[in-house]
């Protein structure tokens, strides 16, 4: 990744079939800023992160991710790229037949790091999100807040240079969304992780500097 | 209950087809001993006017492996009863020299006829017996038999790999949201396909070791109890160890081919 920039897009087009969701969005990223996407409902903000993990590939127009053109990415260049990529989902998105544990260490799994490696992080993580005593546990047996930090751990868990999260305290009460909030500023001051989120509303308790960009009329446009 | 179902709906279409696979080794085995029977125990009669050995048979059909040159006398014997020595001894010459001919291999009907032209070519043979109706008969209904269960056991076994194939199917809905998060996480297909893989090996190990269990009790005691003297005597032919490596090896062959086959036929 020699750009500065960690998300590049110029003239961006996203459709789903027919249908224009983004038209000729441009706007860029840099590296250790924290992001802030918003909309109303059905703007496309779920679609532009999904495009930026590449679930879906872009109609016109270059999208550019940690170097990577994702117009036309091949799948061995894709699966690389989403192996240092942390993502965040509204419903966590975590395999219940596991453990928490395992939950967490899954991007090493993919990655083939050793069970040694595993275990090391494993414990780090979790101690990191407050819920080393739940590592045996089933994400079922744990609340929405627990859970949503199992995928915050998760997310951390190779040091990727992108996080992207998508409406992450949408089903949190107010203390849990505060708790993921602080975890994901902590990442991005202290890692200096790129952080991109998808969300209805800004948290007002968010301390640090942020850009916000908004979704309007298939347009993105930066507010701040 | 639901872990069973799980299981059984793979294992029993897996040993649908193994079991054929089984029989199918069996009734070649018993097919091939049957061949080397007849074709011991076969034999051609050959009318000479001058006396042959080996040797000229050879050149005249490389099949023809062994001749054995029938006793004269013994028939001169029994021809002149009642004549006098002289005499006898006129129809011993007058005799032509009579052999049995034994070939390499077994023979269709069409390879006797050329065998037999080939001897009746020769000046020196008068005339060729090869019994060939008789000696084929047999060995035609096992060759019957033979196909029609290659194609009960072909069109089964494309029943039960259909089934397999649904079966897996199954589980890959069962487990398509861990596959998803996989994919998203970054995981190559066979990565996420390890947990269909994983269930699918053990369950073709599963069904081999029945099956083989199968095949030993039918050698080891319903052989021996059914009193039937050609299993008896042909017990070695139910089941070998080398079979339980055919069967192994095709059982995971089978699951290879089929994940992939689930995996790649709809990549979402």
């Amino acid at each position: 990744m020699s750009s500065n920039f960690v998300i590049n897009a110029r003239n961006l087009t996203l459709s789903y079939g027919d249908k224009e969701i983004i038209r000729d969005a441009s706007f860029s990223v840099k590296k250790g800023e924290f992001v802030f996407i918003t909309g109303p409902s059905g703007s496309g903000k779920s679609t532009l992160l999904k495009s930026l993990y590449g679930q879906i590939e872009p109609t016109e127009g270059s999208l550019i991710v940690g170097g990577l053109e994702m117009g036309g990415i091949s799948n061995g260049k894709l699966q690389e790229l989403r192996t240092h990529l942390g993502i965040i989902f509204q419903d966590y998105k975590l395999i219940n037949e596991w453990t928490v544990k395992k939950n967490v260490v899954l991007p090493l799994m993919i990655a083939g790091y050793s069970i040694d490696v595993q275990e090391t992080q494993a414990e780090r993580l979790l101690k990191h999100v407050r819920l080393s005593e739940h590592k045996e546990r089933y994400p079922l047996e744990l609340s929405g807040g627990e859970q949503q930090r199992v995928g915050v751990a998760r997310a951390l868990a190779k040091n990727p240079f992108l996080i992207l999260a998508d409406e992450p305290t949408g089903n949190l009460d107010e203390y849990s969304s505060n708790v993921i909030w602080d975890l994901m500023e902590n990442a991005c001051e202290q890692l200096k992780t790129t952080v991109l989120v998808v969300t209805h509303k800004i948290p007002s308790i968010f301390s640090n500097p942020y850009r916000h960009f908004i979704i309007e009329s298939k347009g993105v446009y930066e507010v701040r | 209950m639901k872990f069973v179902k799980y299981h059984l709906t793979f294992i029993l279409p897996m040993m649908a087809i193994l079991l054929g696979i089984e029989f199918f080794l069996v009734f070649d085995r018993a097919t091939d001993s049957y061949r080397t029977q007849l074709q011991e125990g076969y034999s051609m009669f050959v009318v000479a006017k001058k006396p042959l050995e080996l040797k000229d048979f050879k050149r005249l059909n490389s099949h023809i492996s062994q001749s054995e040159e029938v006793d004269k006398e013994a028939l001169a014997i029994q021809i002149s009863k009642g004549v006098n020595q002289t005499n006898s001894k006129e129809i011993l010459k007058a005799l032509p020299y009579f052999y049995n001919v034994k070939l390499d291999s077994y023979m269709s009907s069409s390879e006797l006829r050329s065998i037999k032209e080939d001897l009746e070519e020769s000046d020196t043979i008068r005339r060729v017996e090869t019994f060939g109706s008789s000696y084929t008969d047999s060995y035609k209904l096992f060759n019957f038999i033979q196909f029609t269960l290659k194609v009960f056991l072909g069109f089964m076994g494309l029943i039960s790999f259909f089934l397999i194939i649904k079966q897996m199917e199954i589980w890959k809905y069962l487990h398509r949201e861990r596959m998803q998060v996989m994919e998203i996480f970054g995981a190559s297909l066979m990565l996420r396909s390890g947990v269909l893989f994983k269930t699918a090996v053990i369950d073709a190990i599963i069904a081999t070791f029945v099956t083989s269990g199968v095949f030993l009790a039918l050698k080891y005691y319903w052989a021996q109890e059914s009193r039937i003297d050609i299993l008896i005597q042909k017990q070695n032919l139910l089941f070998q160890s080398t079979d339980f490596l055919i069967l192994l090896g095709i059982s995971l062959f089978i699951v290879i081919i089929s994940v992939y086959f689930v995996v790649f036929s709809n990549k979402d």
